[in-house]
């Protein structure tokens, strides 16, 4: 009996039934939310609230969509300051962490171990913690409402972690590579720029993405605290003017959401394809 | 005229003698090996030279000029790595470019001499792929190109062919040889494989523990090993050694007791003070013969034997242990677990001293 797979994928049916029940399960677990708060966006507002709670909407539309614009004029704004923060945090961290890598993988220097260590442990304070300094800091500097006071903490708690998944890919380049640019005459910032930069390029676009992923999903917090003009505020806060004083506008509070999470899961379809590393073959014989 | 002089040259990492001391001096034009059992400091001889690991202290000359504090690109060297250093993200045309990207040459007499060297090494159909496409061999070769544009006055190989299979590592062989025969430079290779070593160096240098044991050409170090070292390197299978004491030595030959083995008489002059030391009589494989006329004979049992078509390698227990290797042209009446008498000639014998240094010549 041949299945065209190698013998160690080959599984008995009940072994098949189990795998299968284990992904539906887990996948239920992490979609379900998606699913139902697409299914909401859907539904009319008093649909929602009527029993029996009916899971599908029958006349659903799409009219949430539209709604939503016109009932909050700054939803846009929101989108893009998202965005905007989400990004020019992104592009800091990696003016800072692409040098430091290189530095931390390849140099040897006193106090680089330590050095390495401390960054682990600013990671362990979650950014919460020191939200009442920071927001002291930020007054005393007269920053609050700006969008500094809610890129630069973000840059911060998001530095160390660049830091270690940089240079654990930067550790993977042989370093012959750049001992022969160093023999044929380079200086370390032309190989840096023409053999390191390049070479490493999958491991920098991975560590933009966690990074914008980290800038995305913390903004929320410094918003929150940092920040009281509606202009500047992200998605995250800015999802509150549905809340009203009376009710909240659940339909058109899920269809803002994903018209939000729209462009961020847009973007990472088209570059999931350039994580997939192989650049580096036939760099050196394996 | 003299290209390369290393003088008292060394090297510890810390605290640790690497190279302790070497002195050697490389003609213009020479196919120089560094040989050496793993560990001996050759590849770290050959990055001092390069510039990639500093001297602790000695000199390296090259052209007349002290380079001890130059970076690579100022000694006039260029470098192939053991495992080729290719830029991954490069088209074959620009790794070979690239020594003269960064010397900033104009892109016309970047082309000129890229394809010249692409002509050189039969690599003109692969410019524009990329290295990840290429087999081993042609890796090898954009490697050399890279080297070749830069025309360097010394090229230097840290163990080009190791990562190749073991027919191409034989075309390769050829390939260098002839590369060197038509550039004329000096070249500086590190191996540790001495078939490498005997079939293209002009000089071998033979290297153990951060020292040299011994300069000179291949035919030198096979037929007059200075020590029991190079000896035991050079030459395959390897020399068999017989330790004994010396009972008798004057100006017509040594006689060394061999004890269970019988007792030989090399036929050369030996002076009356080694009488009572422990020597070892050196016997290469191939000198042995399957008779009992060469003039020392002994009586082995094949537990082993090999048949390689042109010729058959026994492999015999001695009494102390060790193993006794003799090699026979063709393919002898010999069998496993069969005595038979193989004889040598005492006069193609070597022999050590205690410190392992040759005494007299073997005639060859």
């Amino acid at each position: 009996m041949s299945s065209g797979r190698p013998m160690i994928d080959r599984y008995r049916w009940y072994e098949y039934a189990v795998i299968y029940a284990g992904m539906f399960l887990f996948l239920a677990f992490v979609l379900s939310p998606f699913v139902e708060g697409f299914l909401v966006s859907l539904k009319p507002l008093t649909h929602l609230f009527s029993s029996p709670y009916r899971f599908w909407p029958d006349d659903g539309s799409f009219d949430a969509y539209f709604t939503i614009w016109e009932h909050v004029p700054l939803l846009g704004r929101y989108i893009f300051n998202s965005l905007l923060i989400s990004t020019v945090a992104t592009v800091v961290v990696l003016i800072l962490v692409v040098p430091a890598a290189y530095a931390f993988a390849r140099f040897e220097f006193p106090g680089r171990g330590p050095l390495l260590g401390a960054f682990l442990g600013v990671n362990m304070f979650a950014g919460a913690v020191l939200l009442i300094p920071l927001y002291r800091l930020m007054r005393s500097m007269g920053l609050l409402n700006t969008y500094f006071a809610m890129i630069v903490p973000g840059v911060a708690f998001l530095i160390p972690t660049a830091i270690w998944l940089l240079r654990t890919y930067l550790l993977r380049i042989p370093r012959e590579l750049e001992e022969a640019a160093w023999v044929d005459g380079a200086g370390r910032l032309y190989i840096l720029r023409r053999i390191v930069l390049p070479i490493a390029a999958p491991g920098i676009l991975v560590v933009a993405l966690a990074t914008f992923i980290g800038a995305y999903a913390q903004q929320f917090i410094f918003a929150l605290t940092f920040n009281s003009k509606s202009e500047l505020m992200p998605l995250a806060v800015g999802l509150f003017a549905f809340f009203g004083k009376e009710r909240v506008v659940w339909n058109e509070l899920m269809a803002a959401s994903f018209v939000g999470i729209a462009p961020v899961m847009i973007g990472f379809i088209f570059l999931q394809r350039y994580l997939v590393a192989g650049l580096t073959a036939g760099a050196v014989k394996q | 005229m003299s290209e390369l002089t290393l003088s008292s040259l060394k090297k510890s990492f810390a605290g640790t003698d690497v190279i302790k001391g070497v002195d050697l001096d490389v003609t213009q034009g020479e196919f120089v090996v560094f040989v050496g059992p793993s560990g001996c400091g050759k590849s770290t001889l050959l990055r001092m030279i390069a510039g990639l690991e500093e001297v602790t202290s000695g000199e390296i000359v090259i052209a007349g000029k002290t380079v001890n504090d130059l970076p690579p690109v100022k000694r006039g060297i260029a470098m192939v790595f053991q495992s080729y250093a290719l830029y991954p993200h490069m088209s074959v045309y620009e790794n070979i470019a690239f020594p003269l990207r960064v010397e900033k040459l104009p892109e016309d007499q970047v082309r000129t001499r890229v394809s010249e060297a692409a002509r050189v090494l039969q690599l003109e159909s692969r410019l524009q792929q990329r290295p990840g496409t290429l087999s081993g061999g042609q890796r090898q070769r954009v490697a050399i190109g890279r080297a070749i544009v830069r025309e360097p006055r010394i090229f230097l190989f840290d163990e080009p062919l190791s990562n190749l299979d073991a027919a191409l590592r034989a075309d390769m062989r050829i390939e260098l040889t002839r590369l060197h025969k038509k550039l004329g430079a000096t070249m500086i290779y590190v191996t540790h494989d001495q078939v490498e070593a005997l079939t293209m160096a002009d000089k071998i240098v033979v290297l153990n523990a951060g020292r040299i044991e011994q300069v000179g050409s291949p035919l030198d170090l096979y037929h007059r090993p200075a020590n029991r070292f190079v000896a035991g390197f050079i030459g395959n299978p390897k020399m068999n050694f017989l330790a004994g004491t010396c009972t008798a030595a004057s100006g017509e030959g040594i006689t060394v007791d061999l004890g269970p083995l019988g007792s030989i008489t090399l036929p050369r002059p030996g002076s009356a003070a080694l009488v009572g030391q422990t020597l070892e009589i050196g016997i290469r494989p191939e000198h042995l013969s399957l008779d009992d006329e060469g003039g020392f004979s002994l009586t082995i049992r094949p537990g082993i034997i090999e048949r390689l078509g042109i010729h058959t390698v026994a492999y015999a227990p001695l009494p102390n242990g060790d193993t006794f290797v003799a090699l026979f042209e063709g393919d002898p009446p010999v069998a496993d677990e069969t005595d038979i008498v193989v004889s040598v000639d005492p006069a193609l014998c070597h022999l050590f001293d205690e410190a392992g240094l040759a005494v007299g010549l073997a005639t060859h």
